[in-house]
């Protein structure tokens, strides 16, 4: 049986969630029996592969217009989309800054901290533009499923995946893995 | 009460007649979620988080509200129900910000443990971006608007439990929010910060500053025990972690208060207790005040005791002291003087005694010579209940009384008689009076012997324990040769009673907090305070109940009838050996009869 491959990105988020996908530790050799990790933020390979791939998994919530590109591609890629971590799946911790708003957001953290002078708000082109309002991935991508956590434990990950190998798709997280914090 | 059939997801059921499907099928193992309705509170049916499908009923029907009938068939977790409480939970999450990372009541809110119950992994909305204030204008807790979500559980408890009435709703629709008053800020508003809101608020709404992430309820433990602020003996959970209290719930299942506290009972001790503790015994030396074990230090009290006659010895005892440290005292100085330093109520003869469960069922209630709203706050919230729902009351006081404009005249003590006058016009009259009660006023009382009951409002928290085993004997304090001094907890430096005693006095004072007088003192004893220790207290209706030790004691500190114990092993009087077994003598000698 050929392996299943699995692409992974991240948008708005911390890499806390990636930590949480390694943290799954020795179990990842089973794993790797199995699967194939064509790409992610931490391998040589960035982008999922033109030819797809069986599970796409995002990390982070839809802050700008690169997320949007970004989680636009992984989802036409590949065929089952997992939203993986609070951020993804709510907008999480980025989606604070919708309580005071985008622009006063960026204002107060490069124009009018305590230890900024002469402060400009970056605007290069190579930048995504960010967003008014943070929203998790599903706002802007049709997700197949939510692994929600701050971030998801190893064992919400890995039970998620192998749930996958095993032909089964997780509708919800048994209520031992089921955690919003 | 009649039993009636039903049949609850498909199965044969009997209940009450009268009872809601809530609580009918939580008597039947069924378990409806529920968030705008609280046991203590009347049900209004907002949230409709516990609709259930009833037959022959068009609509789903909210369970907390709706009556059982005969023969009527109910699906509580039918997929229409569960794909209406989806539906209800997806829009509560939309509203304001219920993001659980975010919140400091995470692992232990009622609308986090329905999203989990409902598999809700993603929000089918987008989040409502317009942030709400925050209003942290209390010391003690706060109230964040962007957790709420509109169950009015606070609002309801406000005015139903505690009779306040100072919370409310305002707008409409998406715009609807808690607020105190005509919009004040909560500490300019006439909250009085009892915190019963916070208390049966299921959200991170309202949050107590001081315990906010220190714990989760499963990481947390809860010791029940009696409230020692006042007499009126509130039961109240210590909650506690690592042996630190974290803050203090009212229980719901206790008879006197049930689950209501005032900001004395519940904040205080926590939030403005700044006095210094004596974390060891304490023995007059060359050099002043030395630290010196309780061996020493007793062996110093018991030497002067042995030297003293019994009129030498005289005891000043706070009303804070526990049952049986009260009965140990009592028989250590019982030939001797023995004061309070609280006071008492005059003790008004053979009047037939009554309970706080009296007042809902009398006619009027007469409130005389006490002020409640200081002095028994929850006592203050029952009456101003019970006001609510027309019953009737006069307010006799010499000094301005807070529930003088609830009642329906305010009489000085003087004129006792016509407050007397009119309540003998009426079948029953519960009289609540205070320690302020003259004897004159107290005898014109007298007419209403037939149809009244007479319940105290005792100053002291212990203070019925005290007076029943005999602590105001008002002996005189000129001339003793051993002071000994039961403060407890009690404010005051009581330097004024030492002074009467004469300089050549020896002073022992048995306290939990350094002051004047333990500055004084020739020996002092470190007493353990509410949370450390256990044993029983008498609240002012008599009621004898259990206080029981959350955290260890600071320091060498000792809870009072212990250090007395000891103090009895040493002038080698058998007084009782184990807690048990003085609490059993003090019993007997409380009630006349073994228990």
């Amino acid at each position: 049986m050929p392996k299943i491959s699995i692409a992974t990105d991240w948008l708005g988020g911390c890499a806390g969630c990636h930590m949480s996908l390694l943290d799954i530790d020795d179990r990842i050799l089973d794993l790797m029996e199995l699967v194939e990790f064509t790409s992610s933020p931490i391998t040589d390979l960035k982008h999922p592969p033109k030819e797809g791939v069986t599970v796409g998994i995002l990390e982070g919530a839809i802050c700008n217009s690169r997320n949007v590109e970004v989680a636009k591609q992984m989802r036409e890629r590949c065929q089952i989309l997992i939203a993986m971590g609070d951020c993804a799946t709510f907008g999480g911790v980025p989606a604070m800054r919708n309580l005071c708003g985008t622009q006063a957001a960026l204002k107060r953290a490069y124009l009018e901290t305590e230890s900024t002078t002469d402060g400009v708000i970056p605007d290069s082109p190579e930048l995504g533009v960010p967003l008014d309002e943070v929203v998790g991935i599903d706002k802007v991508v049709k997700v197949d499923l939510f692994i929600p956590g701050c971030p998801p434990s190893a064992d919400a990950l890995f039970y998620a995946l192998s749930e996958l190998l095993a032909g089964r798709t997780p509708v919800v997280l048994p209520p031992h893995l089921f955690k919003y914090d | 009460m009649s039993k009636i059939k039903f049949i609850l997801n498909g199965r044969e059921v009997f209940a009450t007649a009268g009872m809601t499907i809530y609580e009918a099928a939580r008597e039947a193992g069924v378990d409806i979620p529920t968030l705008c309705h609280h046991r203590a509170l009347l049900p209004i049916g907002a949230c409709r988080i516990c609709v259930v499908e009833v037959n022959g009923q068009r609509n789903l029907q909210a369970a907390c509200a709706f009556p059982i009938f005969e023969n009527m068939e109910v699906q509580t977790e039918s997929p229409r129900v569960v794909a209406a409480r989806k539906l209800i939970l997806d829009m509560l999450f939309a509203e304001r910000n219920h993001y659980c990372p975010f919140c400091e009541v995470s692992g232990d809110c009622e609308l986090q443990n329905l999203g989990y119950r409902y598999g809700i992994n993603h929000w089918e909305f987008s989040t409502y971006r317009q942030p709400f204030p925050l209003d942290a204008t209390r010391k003690s807790f706060l109230m964040e608007q962007n957790r709420c979500v509109l169950c009015q559980r606070c609002a309801r408890a406000c005015s139903e439990l505690v009779a306040n009435h100072t919370l409310g709703l305002r707008q409409r629709g998406a715009e609807s929010m808690i607020h105190a008053d005509a919009n004040m800020p909560f500490a300019d508003s006439t909250c009085i910060s009892c915190g019963t809101c916070l208390q049966v608020c299921p959200t991170g709404a309202l949050v107590d500053r001081r315990s906010s992430y220190m714990a989760r309820d499963e990481q947390s433990e809860r010791i029940s025990s009696i409230c020692s602020r006042c007499s009126v003996g509130c039961g109240i959970h210590i909650v506690t972690r690592g042996g630190n209290v974290l803050r203090i719930e009212g229980d719901w299942d206790a008879p006197v208060n049930v689950g209501l506290l005032c900001k004395t009972g519940r904040f205080l001790p926590l939030y403005e207790e700044e006095r210094e503790r004596i974390a060891k015994p304490l023995l007059r030396g060359k050099n002043g005040l030395e630290p010196v074990g309780w061996e020493e230090a007793l062996q110093a009290v018991a030497d002067r005791f042995n030297k003293t006659d019994a009129a030498g010895k005289v005891l000043l005892a706070s009303s804070d002291a526990t049952n049986e440290a009260l009965y140990l005292a009592s028989s250590l100085f019982g030939d001797g003087s023995m004061q309070l330093l609280t006071g008492a109520t005059p003790n008004l003869g053979d009047k037939k005694a009554g309970d706080f469960s009296d007042l809902p069922g009398s006619d009027m209630i007469l409130l005389a010579a006490a002020n409640p709203v200081q002095d028994h706050p929850v006592v203050s919230f029952l009456i101003k209940r019970l006001v609510d729902r027309g019953k009737r009351l006069l307010v006799i006081d010499d000094e301005d009384n807070a529930l003088a404009p609830f009642a329906e005249a305010t009489f000085d003590l003087k004129s006792i008689g016509k407050a007397v006058r009119i309540a003998e016009t009426l079948n029953r009259v519960t009289v609540l009076y205070g320690a302020a009660l003259t004897d004159k006023a107290a005898k014109l009382l007298n007419k209403l012997d037939a149809k009244a009951r007479f319940v105290p409002l005792e100053p002291g928290i212990n203070t019925c324990a005290a007076v029943k085993f005999g602590l105001n004997n008002s002996g005189k304090i000129a001339g003793a040769k051993v002071l000994y001094i039961l403060q407890g907890e009690l404010n005051g430096n009581g330097a004024e009673m030492v002074s009467k005693a004469g300089k050549s006095t020896f002073v022992v004072v048995q306290a939990a907090y350094a002051s004047e007088l333990t500055n004084t003192a020739d020996v002092v004893l470190p007493s353990a305070i509410w949370s450390e220790r256990s044993g029983t207290l008498t609240n002012t209706e008599g009621r004898v109940q259990t206080a029981n030790q959350a955290v260890e004691p600071l320091g060498e500190a000792r809870t009072d009838w212990e250090i007395l114990a000891m103090l009895a092993d040493k002038l080698g009087k058998n007084l009782g050996t184990s807690f048990k077994d003085i609490s059993k003598r003090a019993a007997k000698r409380f009630t006349g009869k073994e228990i």
